[in-house]
C-alpha cells in the first residue's frame, strides 16, 4: 500500500533528512483532510430531518454576507433552522470532534499508551458528576444567563485530573503509570457517585443519561464560547510540540538526556489537552471513541510522527463527528440519537478495517 | 477500563430510564388479560377476594387490607380519593399528593429494598413497576403484593385509569367511593369531549418533558390526553412513547401552543423565547407557552381529569374558562 510506505514511518532517519521528507509529504494529505472536512460540513449543513433544498440553504448561507439578499423569499422558519441550529451544530461538532483528536493523540504522546484516550485520568468522570450533580439538584439550569450544566461538567473534569496529577505526584516526577492508575480510581470514584445520583433521583434518570451519552441537540452560536477560548490556546501550543513528542516516544531517560524537560512537558501538555477536552466535554457531554480511534486511523494511514499526527488527528476528528452528528439526526427522525452510539457503531468498523489493510501491508 | 465502567453505567442507566418512562405514566405493563374487575352488586366486598393484577398474576386478597404500602404516586392518589387513605401506612417518596400522604412512612419504588418493605408489615403491597421478581419475593414472604402497572395504551387510556381506581376500590372495599369517584371524572372528561365535539382538528402542540427537548409521544399516557383535546402532536411518527425530538424538527413542524411540563428544570416561557432560532416558531409569536405540573398531566390517577381541563383550558381559551 503506496499510503503505508510515506517516510514518516520509515525507521530512524537524519533528523534533517525527515523534516524534508515532511515538508514534501505533509501538504497533501492537509489538503486532503481539508477537503474531507469541507465536505463532511457541507453535507452536515445541507442535510437535516428537515426538509429543506440544498440550494435554500446556500442562499439562506450566502444571504450572510453584507449587500447579498438572497434569501428574503425563503421561509423565515429555513432560515432559523439553518442559521440558529443546523450550522451551529456542525460548527460545534466539528470542534468538539477536533479537540477530541487532538487530545487523544496528546495523551497517547504522552503516556505512550496505545489505549489512552482524553477521558483516561478523570475528565469524563468528573464531568460526568458535575453534570449529574446539577442536573438532579434542584437548582435552575442558568442562574443570572450562565447554564450551570456546563460549568459544572467543566470544573467536575478539571478538578477529576487535578486530583489524579497531585495523587500521582512523587516529589518532582508524575510517573505516568501511576498516574494512569490514580486516574482510573478518580474516574471509578466519580462514576459510581454519578451512578448513586441518578439512582436516588430516578425522575431525572432520561435527562441526566441524554448528557452522559453526548450529542450536539441543544447547539447554538453562544455555546463557542464555551469552547473556543480553551481550544485555540491549547491546540496552538500541543501543535507546537510534536517535535518534542516526537522525542519523548523513544525512552523519558533519553529524552531527558537529549535536552527535554520531561516533567514540564508532561505536565504542560497534559494540562492543555485536559482544559480543552474538559471544555469539549461541558458543551457535548461524553462522546466516546473519538479521542481513541482518530489518532490510531491517522497513525495508520499516514504513520507516526507527531508533528503530522497532531493536526492531522484535528482534522479527521472534526470530519468524523460531524458526520456522525449528521446521522445522530437523521437516522431516527424526528428523534435523536446520542451521537456516542454512532460514533462506537460505525468508528469501529472503519478502524477495523484499517487494522486488516495495515496487515496487509506489513506482510 | 473506562469504556467499561461506562458500559456499566450505560446499562443501568437504560434500566433506570424504562422505570422512569413507566413511572411518567406510560403503559410499561403487559396487556391486562381480564384485568377490567367484574363490578361487584353489593358494597360489601366478599374476602377472599382473587384479582388478576396489570401484569396477569393472580392476586389472593384474603381480608380488608389495614396496612397499605402504596409504591406507587398515581395508586396513593387513587387510595386517598376513594377514603382508603387510613388503610395506608406507606408510600413511595414520589407520592406527594395529597398532602396527607407524605406522613406516611417513606420507601423507595426505583430501588425497592425487600427487607425495607418487608419492615413496615404491610398486609398489601402494591407496585407501579417491579424491577426484578419484587414481587414474587414479597409473596413469598407472605405479603399480598399487587402490581398495578400503569396505564394501557391510548386511547383508552382514562377508561384504563377508571379500571383501576375500580379495582383499587374492590380490594379495599370501596366499592361505591370508586364507583363515585369514577362517574364525577366521566362526567368531566364527557363535558369536555362535548364542548370540542364540533373540532375538527385541534393546534399543533408540542409537550416538552425536559429541557434536552424529550417530548410526550402519541403512544404516551400524556398522548392519550392531547387525543382526547384533538390536539395535533409533532411528536408523532416517533415511534416511542417518549422521543427526544431534533430542535429542528420542532422548528419545522411549527407548533402553536407548547406545554412545559419541565418548570422544575428552571423552564419558562421566558426560556423557551429566548431560544436562538425559535422566534418565528407559532407558539412563541402567539404568546401560548404554557406550564403545567408534570405530577398531575403524568400520573395516570385521579388528577389526570384535572390535567385535561387545565390542557383544554390552554388548547382552546375561547372555548373554555
Amino acid at each position: 500500500m503506496k499510503l503505508f510506505g510515506s517516510a514518516a514511518r520509515a525507521e530512524p532517519l537524519p533528523e534533517a533528512a525527515l523534516g524534508a521528507l515532511l515538508g514534501r509529504a505533509l501538504w497533501p494529505r492537509l489538503a486532503l483532510g481539508l477537503a474531507a472536512l469541507l465536505g463532511a460540513a457541507v453535507l452536515g449543513a445541507a442535510i437535516g430531518p428537515a426538509d429543506i433544498p440544498a440550494d435554500a440553504v446556500a442562499r439562506i448561507i450566502l444571504s450572510r454576507l453584507p449587500g447579498v439578499g438572497l434569501a428574503d423569499s425563503l421561509p423565515r422558519s429555513w432560515q432559523d433552522i439553518v442559521w440558529e441550529i443546523r450550522l451551529p451544530r456542525v460548527v460545534i461538532a466539528g470542534l468538539v470532534g477536533a479537540t477530541l483528536g487532538l487530545s487523544g493523540a496528546t495523551y497517547q504522546a504522552v503516556f505512550r499508551n496505545p489505549l489512552a484516550d482524553p477521558y483516561l485520568i478523570g475528565v469524563a468522570a468528573g464531568a460526568g458528576l458535575g453534570a449529574t450533580a446539577v442536573i438532579v439538584s434542584p437548582l435552575d439550569a442558568s442562574v443570572g444567563g450562565v447554564s450551570l450544566v456546563p460549568l459544572a461538567a467543566f470544573g467536575g473534569g478539571l478538578i477529576a485530573v487535578a486530583l489524579a496529577y497531585g495523587v500521582a505526584r512523587v516529589g518532582r516526577t508524575v510517573p505516568t503509570v501511576t498516574l494512569i492508575l490514580a486516574g482510573v480510581v478518580i474516574s471509578s470514584i466519580a462514576t459510581s457517585a454519578t451512578s448513586f445520583l441518578m439512582v436516588t433521583n430516578g425522575q431525572r434518570v432520561l435527562t441526566t443519561l441524554t448528557w452522559l451519552l453526548g450529542g450536539f441537540n441543544l447547539s447554538e452560536w453562544s455555546k463557542l464560547w464555551w469552547v473556543l477560548p480553551y481550544v485555540l490556546p491549547a491546540a496552538a501550543i500541543i501543535l507546537l510540540y510534536g517535535r518534542i513528542l516526537n522525542v519523548l516516544q523513544l525512552d523519558e531517560e533519553q529524552a531527558q538526556q537529549l535536552g527535554v524537560n520531561v516533567e514540564r512537558v508532561k505536565l504542560l501538555l497534559l494540562g492543555a489537552a485536559s482544559l480543552a477536552t474538559a471544555a469539549a466535554v461541558s458543551v457535548s457531554g461524553i462522546i466516546g471513541f473519538v479521542g481513541l480511534i482518530v489518532p490510531h486511523a491517522v497513525r495508520l494511514l499516514w504513520g507516526p510522527d507527531y508533528r503530522q499526527l497532531l493536526p492531522m488527528s484535528m482534522i479527521l476528528g472534526a470530519t468524523f463527528l460531524i458526520l456522525a452528528d449528521l446521522l445522530a439526526r437523521t437516522v431516527n427522525s424526528p428523534s435523536e440519537v446520542p451521537v456516542g452510539i454512532i460514533t462506537a457503531f460505525c468508528g469501529a468498523p472503519f478502524f477495523l478495517y484499517l487494522l486488516r489493510l495495515r496487515q496487509r501491508a506489513v506482510f | 477500563m473506562t469504556s467499561l465502567v461506562q458500559r456499566g453505567l450505560l446499562l443501568l442507566a437504560l434500566v433506570l430510564a424504562l422505570a422512569a418512562a413507566v413511572a411518567c405514566g406510560e403503559g410499561g405493563g403487559e396487556p391486562t388479560p381480564g384485568a377490567s374487575p367484574t363490578v361487584l352488586g353489593a358494597v360489601q366486598v366478599p374476602y377472599p377476594l382473587t384479582i388478576v393484577d396489570t401484569v396477569g398474576r393472580e392476586v389472593i386478597i384474603e381480608a380488608q387490607p389495614q396496612r397499605i404500602a402504596s409504591l406507587s404516586p398515581a395508586a396513593t392518589e387513587s387510595l386517598f380519593a376513594i377514603g382508603a387513605g387510613d388503610q395506608v401506612i406507606a408510600v413511595d417518596k414520589f407520592s406527594n399528593y395529597p398532602q396527607e400522604a407524605t406522613t406516611r412512612q417513606q420507601l423507595d419504588a426505583y430501588e425497592p429494598n425487600l427487607e425495607a418493605i418487608a419492615g413496615v408489615q404491610p398486609d398489601l403491597v402494591l407496585l407501579f413497576y417491579d424491577p426484578g421478581e419484587l414481587a414474587d419475593s414479597l409473596e413469598r414472604l407472605g405479603i399480598t403484593t399487587a402490581v398495578l402497572g400503569s396505564v394501557e395504551e391510548t386511547p383508552e387510556s382514562v377508561e384504563a385509569v377508571f379500571d383501576q381506581i375500580r379495582l383499587l376500590g374492590q380490594m379495599t372495599d370501596h366499592v361505591q367511593e370508586a364507583e363515585d369517584l369514577v362517574a364525577d371524572m366521566q362526567a368531566r372528561v364527557d363535558a369536555i369531549e362535548k364542548a370540542l365535539a364540533d373540532v375538527e382538528q385541534g393546534p399543533r402542540i408540542f409537550h416538552e418533558v425536559d429541557a434536552t427537548l424529550y417530548t410526550a409521544g402519541p403512544e404516551s399516557f400524556v398522548g392519550g390526553l392531547y387525543k382526547i383535546l384533538k390536539a395535533q402532536n409533532i411528536a408523532a411518527g416517533a415511534g416511542q412513547p417518549f422521543p427526544q425530538l431534533t430542535q429542528e424538527v420542532i422548528i419545522e413542524r411549527d407548533p402553536e401552543v407548547i406545554i412545559l411540563a419541565d418548570g422544575a428544570y428552571g423552564e419558562s416561557p421566558d426560556t423557551v423565547k429566548a431560544r436562538p432560532g425559535w422566534g418565528n416558531v407559532s407558539a412563541v409569536r402567539g404568546d401560548r407557552i404554557f406550564v403545567i405540573d408534570p405530577d398531575i398531566v403524568s400520573r395516570p390517577g385521579p388528577r389526570c381529569v384535572e390535567a385535561l381541563e387545565t390542557l383544554a383550558e390552554y388548547l382552546y381559551p375561547e372555548r373554555f374558562e
